[in-house]
């Protein structure tokens, strides 16, 4: 799971009414090349919730320098958004789990692949 | 315009293309080849273009590609006179040159495209019977040509490579390739032309002539190329398959799912931009994560399913398409996506249609809150595709046109609330094949919320 998607995850459990972000607990982490693309960087940070990505980026130990406001011009920083590139995409949980803020439920997380599966009586 | 060196200028091509997806391929033509002369039949598009041939075989939307030789009109009176197999064959190497400068300038692409010269997609059975095929100008014997069995005979790889005359005639004085060629009719008949002839009796006619007119020699069981024609009622179409595999077969794709060409059409319509974010919130094996995350490279992709197999071939998929940097899966269920409203630009999703999982009666029962669910996580503007039975199409169509007045929404029985799917309008419907049954790709745009 990369922090982009972690970015972007809510817990559904019934009764909770904002369950984000998710906050993670990590046995194993990646950090795997891939390729810098400017454009597309720049274009998925307005879409960003920026603390949590912060906060996430932290949990893990790869904060990366980011600073906790997102600066302006950020469009053609490149040195920026390279570090936010990195932490977004190159950093990924392969083992751990994720946990709800609201109701502590714990979601597992297995080969990189997050399981936020409810039981019937969670839903 | 006959090409020197390397292949310039225009050429004429022709794929053909599942059920449904000509209009697919007609767009897919015009925007990455910058196609002129676009045209389409049932089966097939007909484009002419200058790019290379390497842009041309990364058409994703199109099952073969064949080089063009002709396409005309089938020889009038071709019906009514007893006189039709005579008519075929004066009309169909009507222009030698034409087939003579076709084959040069297939040799030429093949080789642009690392492919053999012999086309090695043709099964080599019999290899051990190295039955000399007679010359050419043998051809007067009336056997020859015939009979498919006696053009079946293998020829030798030796035979080649040995010069025979006569073979071709050159217009070309500069032509490299003077080797004589073997060949074999691919036919095909459609319309009322095929209560007339089979496929076979015609092929065996097409190839006789062709050998006797162009001295290319029959060779039904490892031929150099293949001529496929295709006679209908209003056209008879030539031309030569330029690659070994169809285009529709993805070297990158390990365990495959929905039809390729079909899981591409989908990501068309979806407007996936730079900096796109899609999901696919029944991703199964990922088919149409793959096609379009291959093509939209600026674009990041989420695709969840409830199925933990289904994932784990997903990401097998995803690892060996080299897709992990722009794919990530997670299992969740529709009815449970853990996104917040209105956070993807794009939701596509191959919908179950009840046959591999579950029940019709499931299928139709979780369709509605399945969709509501999408409609949630989509935003504003954002584009919904949907491939779905005839069934569900209709099942979802009306759930989505009819808004039952209040006091209707209390006599409906517990448990199947009509959710308000007001939002959601339909832009386009597209009736595709998949082999033996039919599924429809709806494209629907998220309008701003109704007011209450």
């Amino acid at each position: 799971m990369k922090l982009l998607t972690h970015n972007m995850l809510t817990s559904h459990v019934k009764g909770v009414t904002r369950g984000y972000p998710l906050l993670i607990k990590a046995t194993e982490v990646k950090v795997s090349e891939v390729e810098f693309n400017p454009q597309f960087v720049s274009r998925m940070i307005p879409k960003l919730e920026w603390s949590a990505l912060v906060q996430a980026a932290e949990g893990l130990g790869h904060l990366n320098d980011l600073p906790a406001e997102l600066v302006p011009g950020y469009e053609n920083n490149e040195e920026f958004l390279r570090k936010v590139h990195r932490v977004l995409l190159e950093v990924e949980v392969m083992e751990g789990s994720l946990r709800c803020p609201e109701s502590g439920r714990e979601f597992p997380i297995s080969r990189g692949i997050p399981n936020m599966l409810l039981n019937e009586d969670e839903a | 315009m006959a090409p020197t060196g390397g292949v310039s200028g225009p050429l004429q091509f022709y794929c053909t293309a599942g059920r449904g997806l000509e209009p697919f391929l007609t767009e897919e033509v015009r925007l990455k080849l910058a196609a002129s002369d676009v045209s389409s039949m049932t089966g097939k598009v007909f484009f002419t273009t200058s790019a290379p041939i390497r842009a041309v075989v990364g058409l994703r939307s199109a099952e073969r590609l064949f080089l063009l030789l002709e396409k005309r009109a089938p020889p009038s009176g071709i019906l009514s006179s007893g006189q039709a197999g005579r008519l075929i064959q004066e009309s169909i190497v009507a222009d030698h040159s034409q087939w003579t400068h076709g084959l040069r300038l297939w040799r030429s692409l093949r080789r642009s495209l690392g492919e053999p010269d012999t086309d090695t997609s043709i099964p080599r059975r019999g290899q051990k019977r190295k039955q000399q095929e007679g010359e050419c100008s043998d051809r007067d014997n009336s056997q020859k040509g015939q009979d498919p069995e006696s053009m079946g005979s293998t020829v030798s790889e030796e035979a080649y490579s040995l010069p025979q005359t006569p073979y071709l005639v050159e217009d070309d004085p500069n032509t490299s390739h003077s080797l004589p060629v073997t060949f074999r009719v691919s036919c095909h008949c459609s319309g009322p032309v095929a209560r007339r002839f089979s496929s076979q009796d015609l092929g065996r006619l097409i190839g006789s002539t062709i050998s006797k007119q162009l001295c290319w020699r029959v060779d039904l069981r490892a031929p150099d190329l293949e001529v496929n024609v295709h006679l209908s009622d209003d056209r008879c179409v030539t031309g030569l398959p330029l690659l070994r595999l169809p285009l529709a077969h993805r070297s990158y794709i390990r365990t495959t799912g929905l039809r390729s060409t079909v899981a591409w059409a989908m990501a068309s319509v979806a407007e996936i931009k730079p900096g796109s974010l899609v999901l696919d919130p029944m991703c199964g094996v990922g088919a149409v994560l793959l096609e379009a995350a291959k093509e939209y490279q600026n674009a990041f992709f989420v695709g969840t399913d409830i199925d933990e197999s289904q994932l784990m071939k997903a990401s097998e998929n995803v690892q060996f398409a080299q897709l992990s940097d722009s794919i990530e899966l997670m299992r969740s269920s529709v009815n449970a996506i853990s996104l917040p409203p209105c956070s993807v630009d794009a939701v596509v999703c191959d919908v179950p249609f009840g046959r591999k999982f579950g029940s019709r009666a499931d299928a139709a029962a979780s369709l509605p809150a399945a969709v509501k669910e999408m409609e949630r996580v989509l935003r504003v503007n954002g584009v919904l595709v949907l491939l779905l039975s005839p069934q569900l199409s209709v099942l979802l169509g009306k759930t989505l046109s009819s808004r039952p007045p209040v006091e209707n929404l209390r006599d409906k029985p517990e448990g199947t609330p009509t959710p308000p799917l007001l939002s959601l309008q339909l832009c386009s419907s597209h009736r595709v094949g998949l082999g033996a049954t039919d599924a429809i790709i709806h494209k629907y745009r998220k309008g701003p919320p109704p007011h209450q």
